[in-house]
């Protein structure tokens, strides 16, 4: 099962760039007045790039989060840092004058950001194992800007309306590479924070007594775990927007597909939270007559099932 | 190391004072008496000033300084990831100076080679127990606070696991309530009584007849030399 998994997700990766609504000719891809090189260096490819790193992100965070938490339902965005980009550009959209939407990036990176940092304000009045407090604390900030959320489309008109709609749906239709660069560095760095804190996230993947008898510093390493997660996730919700659920089902599809402890399945929940969101989007990409249909619908779709599917097949193998 | 509680104070615990000074003791009392919170507070697990560490605040100590000199044995085991087998327990407690060839060693003598590869979620209360034990060892602190070591055990590995802790060559206290224990240890005495400390001494005052009388009143009979429980 593991070896077709790869072999498949392989065959995703090497065919999304090249698979859409326009068919390519290989030969065209290096011949720079070719619409084909436009299409795929600037279109298809940093499109890939960008699904490829958030859903490695949102897949790896998840994987940390329910970790930290020690809650199989939390995902990179319970702590309400998706909410916090989503009501920030959706104040955006609605008090700012039309020539200004190209800055919604940076609002949804300031909304998310703020979130991040009130959310640390707080956890630095909290004691180390508190995370309950904090989820709750996430949990609630959620619900305030939910509702904010809802005074801003209450001010809007039918157009901003459905402008914010658009958004919270998520949508991976980037253009160039300077969208791909921010995603990309933030997974790598975040990749690369929970690599080199593997041995502290195998200690508290036993217990918080035994990781703080053990000579962890729990409240520095959450810290640490949260803020790349939140601000690594935070990047992706301001290019992308909030793509639900690939932080939910990944980290469990993955362990289940391993049987191993969370702190070795590390690279497995990057490469297939990434693959997952490519093979989302050449869904996406492909199967509306019209227009795409909404990735993270896709997601949902895709996802949803496939979990069920796995959690059945396990707990009937296992009792 | 002296460790030193001074008047240390909590819901349970009422203004307890003592000092441990490279020496062995047992932590005795009866259900919900404090004995617990005693020794997660004594380990930084219960955050408080009133615990000092050669004169120096606990909490001040940094992380890697605590985990050389002290270390906690709980009497449940709590593992988050179903997929951590007690092989990789294990492997998390080698500290102080252990070695994997000592993981093998400690596995062998408790008699547990065969659940190394069982995640610790499927393990008995027995077998947990035994794990935690050899993580304590292994662990190898200046000083294992371990609580209820026995509780779970039948009477085999009660025995084995008591011939263990007499060897173990770092300082220990043990928390419990077996009385049998406390005795055959034959060490120091903290007696806590809904969370006051109502006796520090020598096992040997503690097990006079009429001071242990005045504690237990008929309910325990010493019979064939063991305490038994007098059901009346």
């Amino acid at each position: 099962m593991k070896r077709l998994i790869f072999a498949l997700s392989l065959i995703i990766l090497a065919i999304a760039p090249f698979v859409g609504e326009t068919a390519m000719k290989l030969a065209n891809l290096f011949t720079p007045e070719a619409t084909e090189y436009l299409l795929f260096w600037e279109l298809r490819l940093p499109r890939v790039g960008v699904a490829f790193f958030t859903g490695a992100i949102l897949a790896l965070g998840g994987m940390v989060f329910q970790a930290v938490f020690r809650n199989a339902l939390t995902t990179p965005f319970t702590l309400g840092v998706s909410n916090g980009a989503t009501l920030a550009t959706a104040i955006g959209i609605v008090f700012l004058p039309a020539s200004l939407a190209a800055l919604s990036y940076f609002f949804s990176f300031v909304g998310a950001f703020s979130t991040v940092v009130v959310l640390f304000l707080f956890a630095r009045s909290l004691k180390a194992t508190q995370t309950h407090s904090l989820l709750l604390i996430g949990i609630a900030l959620s619900f305030f800007y939910s509702a904010t959320l809802m005074v801003i489309f209450y001010l809007s008109d039918l157009e901003q309306s459905y402008s914010i709609i658009r958004f919270t749906m998520g949508s991976l239709s980037v253009v160039g590479m300077e969208s791909l660069y921010p995603v990309a560095v933030a997974a790598l760095a975040l990749l690369w924070v929970v690599i080199r804190y593997r041995p502290e996230l195998k200690l508290l993947l036993t217990s918080y007594e035994n990781a703080f008898l053990k000579g962890i510093e729990i409240k520095k390493i959450n810290l640490i775990l949260l803020l790349a997660v939140s601000i690594s996730a935070g990047v992706c919700v301001s290019v992308v927007g909030p793509i639900g659920f690939v932080g939910l089902v990944i980290p469990h599809i993955v362990r289940l597909l391993y049987r191993r402890s969370s702190d070795a399945l590390i690279l497995p929940v990057f490469y297939y939270g990434g693959v997952f969101l490519v093979f989302c989007d050449l869904i996406a990409r492909n199967l509306g007559a019209v227009s795409e249909v909404p990735i993270g619908v896709v997601t949902s779709f895709i996802g949803g099932p496939f979990f069920i599917y796995i959690i059945l097949k396990q707990r009937g193998r296992h009792g | 190391m002296k460790l030193s509680v001074d008047n240390l104070s909590t819901p349970f615990l009422k203004g307890i004072s003592f000092e441990v000074h490279d020496e062995n003791a047992v932590i005795l009392g009866s259900n919900g008496a404090g004995k617990t919170t005693l020794a997660k507070a004594l380990v930084g697990l219960y955050e408080t000033s009133s615990v000092l560490v050669e004169g120096e605040k606990l909490a001040s100590l940094g992380s890697g300084r605590r985990a050389q000199l002290l270390n906690f044995v709980p009497s449940g085991l709590d593992v988050f990831d179903e997929y951590i087998d007690a092989e990789a327990f294990l492997n998390l407690s080698l500290l102080n100076g252990s070695t994997p060839d000592d993981l093998e060693t400690v596995m062998a003598r408790l008699n547990i080679t065969g659940i190394r590869n069982t995640p610790c979620r499927c393990l008995s209360s027995g077998e947990s127990q035994l794990l935690l034990f050899a993580g304590g060892l292994l662990h190898n602190a200046r000083l294992t606070i371990f609580d209820e070591p026995t509780a779970n055990l039948d009477s085999d590995k009660k025995i084995k696991l008591f011939g263990m802790l007499k060897e173990h060559l770092g300082w220990k206290i043990i928390i419990t309530h077996d009385l049998n224990l406390a005795y055959r240890l034959g060490y120091r005495i903290l007696y806590l009584r809904e969370g006051e400390l109502v006796f520090d001494g020598s096992a040997t005052d503690f097990f006079e007849e009429s001071h242990f009388r005045s504690l237990f009143g008929e309910s325990i009979c010493w019979v064939g030399g063991h305490f038994v429980v007098n059901y009346g």
